[in-house]
């Protein structure tokens, strides 16, 4: 039977209001990361306080990957967000299409938890994407 | 610190060499260095070498110890590194430490590698790291990802232009197809640049460095004897290890790695960017030599793109760049290229680069950025060469 697992445990957590990324804020110099970490690099700290990231960014920029690994069908795009906890984050883009005319750099983005890929033996694995914000194109 | 010069070089063809052994490939660039120099193994002192993974493509451990004893060198120390990308120029950085300080006289640095035994797939997940989930290759990020982000990053913010980007390929492919020594050797044309096989868009494969297989190795010495060795001794006036910062907070068109090694390199040359009459930067993506122009001072920020438009990077320009046809051409033999690039600098400064010479070259800078994480580059070498 084919199964849906998170690609990482520990990237979503439920704070109250549906899945949410979970950063680490740092309870000494209130820095935020994600994923969180075990110490905050800037000052050393430990014990980061978890808290649900945004779910809009702004997109700081794009482009298209027609290479990618085993089980994530080519063309994708991809892009980094910028989310307001002054995190940049890597992501896949969806929901986008055609992503060269619907993508444009300073867009605001929303997140949503999707199958990233297939592993070898077809089981989904699930994490989180950017789409364009407000309503989905049709 | 005492001065310290390149007394010999000696390099093979970057290519296919499946039917070979990275301990025999290596052998070759030591041996061709090593007669280079005059010397015979037993003037060696230290040897370092920069092999980026060979655990993962399967063969084994302690390369630099079975490729030197193969040649004669043995008890010394011998220590292989491994640094990313610019893992060769770590091993050159580590040999020319060791003779600065004074620790020895004579030092081996070489690369080698032998990429084209492993897949596509198992290069992709090294590359990535697998250290950080967020962004590895499983996520769908990629070496050509990363460069084409920064890509859209500096046509949005910059004006520079697909064909601005093809052109580092189209320039760095005519010198290329000018040194024996690379691995592609046809010219092109932007449009056959901009026309080829899309590979992360903006990015087509003319604009990606192909892998290959090869070994670079280089003999440093302390620079009172050098002469001994070598009736042109090239002097190693800086060399610069940096390692990331990863800032979250800055438009992703700089490596803040490259702008914090060339500062320090040129305070240790004691020279600026319009001193330097040659460079070998790391053009893996045709976007990452526009980048790096800015970031070395070649330019200024966001000009990168005309700077090659308008010829200031090519023989007869400004600041001729990657004469050897950089790694778009040579391809990149991660271990051995920041040694190759080294190679390519000595055979300029000694005049001996034949049809690609730039005369009267004086002045050379040599800059190798090394993997990524996140937003930099994880390390950073700049050395500068003088004749």
């Amino acid at each position: 039977m084919k199964t849906r697992r998170f690609i990482e445990d520990g990237w979503f957590h439920d704070f109250g209001h549906g899945l949410a990324l979970t950063g680490g804020r740092c309870p000494a110099c209130g820095r935020i990361y994600f994923p969180t970490k075990q110490v905050c690099p800037a000052c050393f700290a430990t014990d980061q306080e978890k808290i649900p990231l945004s779910h809009k960014g702004i997109l700081h920029t794009f482009a298209c990957s027609h290479m990618g690994p085993s089980g994530l069908p080519t063309p994708y795009p991809i892009g980094f967000i910028e989310l307001p906890e002054g995190i940049k984050l890597f992501s896949l883009l969806t929901r986008c299409d055609p992503w060269d005319r619907v993508l444009k750099v300073g867009m605001e983005m929303e997140m949503v938890i999707e199958t990233i890929r297939t592993d070898e033996d077809g089981n989904e694995i699930v994490g989180y994407k950017f789409r364009p914000s407000g309503e989905i194109p049709s | 610190m005492r001065a310290v010069a390149i007394a010999g070089i000696g390099g093979i063809r970057f290519g296919k060499y499946g039917d070979r052994s990275l301990r025999v490939l290596g052998e070759e660039a030591c041996i061709k260095a090593i007669r280079d120099a005059g010397m015979k193994p037993r003037d060696i002192q230290a040897a370092y070498v920069g092999n980026l993974a060979q655990w993962e493509w399967g063969q084994g451990l302690l390369i630099g110890h079975s490729v030197l004893r193969e040649i004669g060198i043995t008890k010394i120390p011998i220590t292989r590194v491994e640094n990313g990308c610019a893992t060769g120029s770590n091993a050159f950085h580590e040999a020319w430490y060791r003779v600065a300080t004074g620790a020895c006289d004579i030092a081996l640095a070489f690369g080698v590698e032998q990429m084209t035994v492993a897949s596509s797939e198992k290069i992709l997940n090294v590359f990535t790291g697998r250290q950080h989930a967020e962004r590895d290759g499983d996520m769908g990020n990629s070496a050509p990802g990363l460069f084409a982000l920064m890509a859209r990053r500096h046509m949005e913010e910059f004006g520079t232009t697909r064909n601005q980007m093809a052109m580092v390929a189209v320039k760095n492919r005519k010198y290329g197809a000018r040194n024996p020594e690379a691995q592609l050797t046809r010219s092109v044309t932007v449009e056959e640049v901009l026309k080829d096989r899309m590979i992360c868009d903006p990015l087509t494969l003319p604009q990606c460095c192909p892998r290959g297989d090869g070994a670079a190795a280089a003999v440093l010495v302390a620079a009172k004897i050098a002469r001994k060795y070598s009736s042109v001794p090239i002097s190693v006036a800086a060399s610069v290890q940096v390692s990331g910062t990863y800032p979250d907070d800055r438009s992703y068109t700089c490596f803040d790695t490259d702008v914090r090694a060339a500062e320090a390199a040129y305070k240790m040359a004691g020279l600026g960017p319009g001193d330097i009459d040659l460079a070998e930067v790391h053009d893996c993506f045709s976007v990452a030599e526009i980048v790096h122009y800015e970031d070395l001072g070649f330019c200024r920020k966001g000009d990168g793109g005309r700077f090659v438009e308008e010829g200031h990077s090519g023989i007869g320009g400004k600041i001729p760049v990657n004469t050897s046809g950089g790694l778009l051409s040579k391809g990149h033999v991660i271990g051995a290229t920041g040694i190759s690039q080294i190679i390519e600098l000595v055979r300029q400064l000694r005049g001996q680069a034949g049809g690609r010479q730039v005369e009267g070259a004086r002045v050379a800078l040599q800059h190798n950025g090394g993997g990524f994480i996140h937003t930099d580059t994880a390390s950073c070498f700049i050395h500068i060469l003088r004749k």
